[in-house]
């Protein structure tokens, strides 16, 4: 009974240390990040802060949300998850919809093709000729069109919406209601979860997508925010490589390359970090139909 | 026949969205599927979707360039010891950490650790790498900062910039941001667990590690291995962490290159950066091949062991 006590408490500790331990590990990094946006940049080089901002300053957001480049890039990132989000989320969702019926003709070679799809793909260099063929590069369009449907997510959207008693929907089709009509009266008010959680993960993937602004496009009035971070973070890294150069930026600042790259990189994230407790929900339902389905 | 056609017309409204989805899933994904031929042509970029037809034949002759080239060794080395290190780490830590919240018996602080712990796989790749920046850069990383003043090491570590440290730094990243995220699932096959098991087992005698290794074990071995037969199928893109191109190619610097370079990033860069399109359809080409087959290695799997209970 001794020996069984002491074991109990011994598993707690070490339970207790090592949650403790991935707690800090997977927030100060955020935290750290958050301090030295608010730090005096030149303060900062000297070394020693780790827990909260020695000399506070606003200096750093002035600096970045001052930029009219940078206001601009945010305009576009937004903008572009909100088009992208809504549409993607409405395409893909009506499109697993149809597929879910029972009755539809060819479903299964419609589910073929999608399957398909998920597994094989031409690559980078076919779809690039495409996009440049249709005209799509350089235009804000790049952003929102190509993405428009989620192989994966009309896959688990099936799973969903078979769910549904086909009795509901003939119910309303024999009231004289059309299709368009049985999907947003009743199809869609009683999908939320899974439609918040197509949203969400659109709406995440595309906030945080880089490689599309950095290749897709070129005018620099098309920039997302994502796009305007990697290269102040590629900028930062080269200025610690060439020199022992403060990397400050202008006369009449102290904020330095790296202050900078921290405040660019906590506004990036503040949408994220500002949404997540409250769909926390969904974040994981994320994870869970798509589990289920594979 | 006739009845097949009224029937189709009686649900024209939804053959209609059903059409739509396809024609667009046939112009984004099956039209470039066609586009691989041109690692098979001497294609110019200029030529337009036409040059895919028009252009002449050269074989093999881009793949014989690839499997020639000085850095082929090295490219197939780099993507090939990457995907087997995250497989190897970072498979394992999430059903660790699983494991560690469901024996937490503090509510609140079990959730806040859970909800923390999947955050990071929600930033982007180029925020983590940023955040790398910040804590590893060798003069201001706060890490080297740390390190210096307990009085470890002297002068900072190059952790950004060694080819040698790349590896680990990489893997190490790939944890941090997904194990996480995949414990999720796992935690969810330890609650489905019937409880009864623990009750009877500890009234047996037996301790809680007992419990952990005898009931939970077992209890989570249908997700473990679900887990990792999909892990396979992307195996070089970095197994369940997936991250091997972005990771590559935005923490790859010139100092790192030799280690940090892999096939992806390679083709990546010979079709972007320098406009040689036929050549990096057919370096992307040859890792697809090999993805193609690993995914179909363990759809074969999945088939045979199905019936063990998998969900």
């Amino acid at each position: 009974m001794k020996k069984w006590v002491t074991e109990d408490r011994m598993v707690d500790i070490v339970v207790y240390v090592l949650l403790i331990l991935v707690g800090i590990v997977t927030v100060y990094p955020f935290y750290y990040t958050v301090i030295c946006s608010f730090n005096d940049g030149i303060d900062l080089m000297k070394g020693g802060v780790y827990l909260w901002p020695r000399k506070f300053t606003l200096a750093n957001y002035q600096l970045f949300l001052g930029d009219a480049d940078v206001q601009h890039a945010f305009f576009i990132s937004v903008s572009k998850t909100v088009v992208g989000t809504l549409l993607c989320t409405c395409f893909t969702g009506v499109f697993s919809y149809t597929l879910s019926r029972g009755n539809l003709m060819f479903r299964r070679v419609y589910r073929f093709l999608v399957v398909f799809t998920m597994y094989f793909s031409g690559g980078l260099i076919p779809y690039y000729i495409l996009l440049k063929e249709l005209h799509l590069l350089n235009s804000f369009m790049v952003y929102i069109i190509p993405g428009m449907l989620n192989a994966f997510f009309v896959m688990t959207g099936i799973n969903f919406f078979s769910a549904i008693p086909e009795s509901m929907i003939e119910a309303a089709r024999i009231d004289g209601a059309r299709e368009i009509k049985v999907l947003s009266r009743i199809v869609f008010p009683v999908s939320k979860p899974f439609l918040a959680t197509l949203a969400l993960f659109t709406a995440v993937g595309q906030w945080n997508s880089w490689l599309d602004s950095a290749y897709y496009v070129r005018d620099n009035n098309l920039r997302t925010l994502s796009y305007k971070m990697m290269t102040i973070i590629n900028q930062t890294i080269s200025n610690a490589a060439n020199s022992d150069a403060a990397g400050q930026i202008s006369q009449a600042n102290t904020a330095t390359s790296f202050t900078v790259q921290a405040t660019a990189m906590a506004v990036s994230m503040l949408p994220i970090l500002c949404v997540y407790p409250f769909l926390q929900k969904y974040f994981v339902q994320g994870m869970m139909i798509g589990a289920v389905k594979e | 026949m006739k009845k097949g056609i009224r029937k189709f017309r009686r649900q024209i409204e939804l053959q209609i969205f059903a059409l739509l989805g396809i024609g667009y899933l046939i112009l984004f994904s099956f039209i470039p599927m066609f586009g691989i031929v041109i690692g098979f042509k001497a294609y110019k970029i200029t030529s337009g979707i036409e040059g895919i037809f028009t252009s002449p034949w050269v074989g093999l002759k881009y793949f014989r360039e690839f499997f020639t080239d000085y850095r082929f060794g090295e490219l197939l080395r780099n993507t090939i010891v990457l995907s087997s290190l995250k497989m190897l780490f970072a498979f394992p830590i999430p059903i660790i950490l699983a494991i560690l919240i469901s024996e937490c018996r503090n509510a609140p602080f079990k959730r806040l650790i859970q909800t923390a712990s999947y955050l990071p796989n929600f930033i982007s790749w180029v925020l983590v790498c940023g955040i790398s920046t910040a804590l590893f850069s060798q003069k201001s990383g706060v890490i080297n900062q740390l390190l210096i003043r307990i009085g470890v090491i002297d002068s900072g570590i190059p952790f950004l910039t060694d080819p040698n440290r790349f590896w680990g730094l990489a893997v190490v990243l790939s944890i941090w941001k997904s194990s996480g995220w995949w414990a999720i699932i796992f935690l969810a096959a330890i609650s489905g667990i019937d409880s009864t098991l623990y009750e009877a087992a500890s009234i047996d005698g037996a301790g809680r590690l007992k419990r952990i290794y005898h009931i939970t074990l077992p209890g989570i071995r249908g997700s473990i291995v679900t887990v990792l037969i999909l892990s396979i199928g992307s195996f070089l893109g970095g197994g369940m962490v997936g991250s091997n191109f972005e990771q590559s190619f935005l923490m790859g610097n010139s100092a790192n290159n030799a280690k940090s370079e892999i096939i992806q990033t390679y083709a990546f860069k010979m079709g972007m950066a320098q406009g040689r399109f036929a050549y990096a359809t057919a370096v992307d080409l040859i890792q697809s091949c090999i993805s193609i087959v690993l995914v179909i290695v363990s759809n074969i799997i999945v088939r045979k062991v199905a019936d063990e209970g998998i969900f």
